[in-house]
């Protein structure tokens, strides 16, 4: 037995290189419950093989399908249908804005990617990311976090909570105005890479890299990236963060210590 | 003379990995998926680097096959595992009644097993059923699924492979009885082009079949589902399996910020699109809650099938069939050029990889022997430059 289905419209933005982009109406059948993620591999698998999305775990781990919907950047996957077709009829879906769009809803993240790399965010760790990861709070009669590691076995490791999702890059308005600014997430990852590592050389690098040309300096503090983050990364206050670090060296210096 | 050149439908795990051997051994390769990279069974697959245990009473040489494979894809891919381990529980007299034969599978398959004290499973796992009666620990693990594609086929572009993504195989062309190529539509561009080919790799998964049914060909691969239900909070540092025989809703894979309760198997036609049966969700909910009571007590992230493409031989319980993998040279059929490699599962792509890499490079003369257990992967961040 499979839930009822019902009707979903959605407008797509539909992009070629040379052909400018326009916006596409679908009407689609999908059970009740269904993410729009789902809504979007029903009008591939149904009426149009070119439409082009990226996807891959359907659950929110590996930080594909990450897109505007409804001019809002979310996960396709975690995002219902009932809730985005309240919010707007149709759904609009469109990409990412602030990375190069391929086709439809795919964007180039080889720059953003090349970003990460220079964060020397590695993605799994020995020690446990502090922050909560879950965005939804849980019931507050049973205050359920994550589980937690326990201390003695610090053998446990685990994979790092920013899913290189974009969706930071997209919402950053100094990412709009600067191609030169290294962003919310590789921010982020340095100042947690700068946490996790006990390598010096490393640790200064990092620092000198957040203090130089695209560096902290650069963000508007318009927080925009920590209230979308769908993994409560906080690339805002890991930016605030930084700033901090790199004056209190600086006063340090200054003072000779 | 250059090198021959092959073409490999799919880049979900088999496909890439099978591109990076392949690229490995001086070969020209171009990989065409027409989708995105681990957009069909590869993505989104339940993450477990099987320690083998799951099937070392049942299925030993897929246990087998699942142990060697876990410790090479620890070397060259360490940076994407979680490398955490399993327990295997019981909750009842049926379980404690299979932990001999458990044991002893383990044994027999080179998997270290020890029990250990419910009071020290309980404390690695907080959330874990306290009515437990019994904990085994193995060497499961985690893996990232969509890097893990994205590794191997980074590493086969430094080599010099070619990856075409959103480009779909609309027909296999033919010389007489021999595969000469592959026809394609690129989506980016809407262009229709041949890509010619000195062999063709199928490594399509559960749409394997449609592929080789392109040359009238039928393959013994039957696209079977299943569901797996995503918690909204991690409820497990290890990977937690019931001590039983493989059944539905055994298993609770930690992921990320995420539980994942799997997973049910029934056979459908298309692949494409699969619709959840409820009945499944309610069932993995029930299951994994005997597991981990504080199942009950989160909200569900995401509910998902796709179809692993399980080898079949005969009329079986899809269950009872084998998780290892076959290679199907196609000139047993007449028609040469055309290689399909299916089954398995992800922790086993490596060596699926080699076996269709050794069929193809005997039958293209390519003596190059097969580098993939020792050479490190490129970082899966590489792919997109």
């Amino acid at each position: 037995m499979t839930a009822e289905s019902v009707a979903v419209d959605l407008e797509v933005l539909r992009y070629r290189p040379g052909e400018g982009s326009r916006l596409e109406n679908f009407s689609v059948q999908v059970a009740k419950g269904t993410k729009v993620l789902d809504a979007l591999d029903a009008i591939w698998a149904t009426l149009d093989h070119s439409l082009m999305f990226r996807r891959a775990c359907h659950h929110s781990s590996c930080g594909a399908c990450a897109m505007r919907i409804n001019g809002r950047e979310r996960l396709a996957c975690v995002t219902q249908v009932a809730e985005a077709a309240e919010e707007h009829q149709p759904i609009r879906v469109e990409p990412l804005h602030n990375l190069p769009v391929v086709g439809d809803l795919v964007v180039d993240v080889a720059g953003f990617f090349a970003r990460m790399t220079a964060s020397d965010l590695v993605i799994t760790r020995s020690a446990e990311p502090e922050l909560p990861v879950s965005v939804d709070p849980l019931p507050a009669s049973l205050s359920l976090r994550q589980v937690v590691v326990p201390e003695d076995l610090d053998r446990f490791i685990r994979f790092e909570s920013c899913i290189e999702c974009g969706i930071c890059v997209s919402v950053c308005p100094s990412m709009a105005a600067d191609d030169g600014f290294l962003g919310p997430a590789a921010l982020a990852g340095i100042h947690r890479t700068r946490e996790a590592t006990g390598d010096a050389t490393e640790s200064a690098h990092l620092l000198a890299l957040a203090d130089g040309d695209g560096g902290v300096w650069r963000c508007h503090s318009s927080f925009e990236c920590t209230a979308s983050c769908p993994q409560a990364v906080d690339p805002a206050g890991r930016i605030m963060s930084l700033r901090g670090q790199i004056l209190a060296r600086r006063w340090g210096r200054m003072w000779g210590r | 003379m250059s090198a021959p050149h092959v073409v490999v439908i799919g880049a979900g795990s088999t496909g890439s990995a099978t591109a990076h051997d392949l690229a490995l051994r001086g070969l020209r390769v171009t990989v065409v998926e027409r989708g995105e990279v681990a957009s069909g069974t590869s993505g989104r697959n339940h993450c477990l680097l099987h320690s083998g245990g799951r099937y070392c009473v049942t299925d030993q040489d897929s246990a087998r096959e699942c142990i060697a494979e876990a410790r090479i894809l620890d070397r060259i891919m360490p940076d994407i595992l979680e490398r955490n381990g399993g327990l295997f529980v019981a909750l009842n007299e049926s379980d404690l009644a299979f932990k001999d034969r458990f044991m002893e599978g383990c044994e027999a398959c080179g998997i270290s097993a020890r029990e250990i004290p419910i009071q020290t499973a309980l404390k690695m796992e907080p959330f874990l059923n306290p009515a437990a009666l019994a904990a085994v620990e193995v060497p499961d693990g985690v893996f990232e699924p969509f890097h893990f594609c994205l590794a191997f086929l980074a590493t086969a572009k430094a080599n010099g492979a070619v990856v075409r993504t959103y480009t779909e195989v609309m027909e296999l062309v033919t010389e007489g009885r021999t595969v000469t190529g592959v026809g394609v539509r690129d989506h980016r561009s809407g262009v229709s082009s041949t890509i010619g080919a000195d062999m063709v790799v199928n490594a399509a998964g559960p749409w394997a079949g449609k592929i080789a049914a392109m040359a009238a060909l039928a393959v013994p691969i039957t696209p079977t589902p299943g569901v797996m239900v995503t918690m909204d909070s991690r409820l497990n540092n290890m990977v937690l399996n019931r001590l039983n025989r493989p059944s539905d809703g055994d298993i609770i894979v930690p992921q990320r910020a995420t539980s994942i309760i799997g997973t049910t198997s029934w056979v459908v036609e298309d692949p494409d699109l699969i619709p959840i049966p409820v009945e499944h969700v309610a069932q993995m909910l029930a299951s994994g809650r005997e597991l981990v009571p504080a199942v009950g007590q989160v909200r569900v992230r995401a509910t998902v099938a796709v179809a692993r493409p399980l080898v079949t031989r005969a009329q079986a319980d899809s269950r009872d069939v084998s998780r290892t993998f076959e290679c199907f040279d196609h000139s047993a059929d007449g028609l040469e050029g055309l290689v399909t490699i299916s089954g398995g599962k992800t922790t086993s792509s490596r060596a699926m990889a080699q076996r269709a890499a050794d069929v193809v490079c005997a039958k293209l003369a390519i003596t190059a022997p097969c580098t993939t257990q020792t050479t490190p992967l490129a970082s899966y961040r590489s792919f997109y430059q």
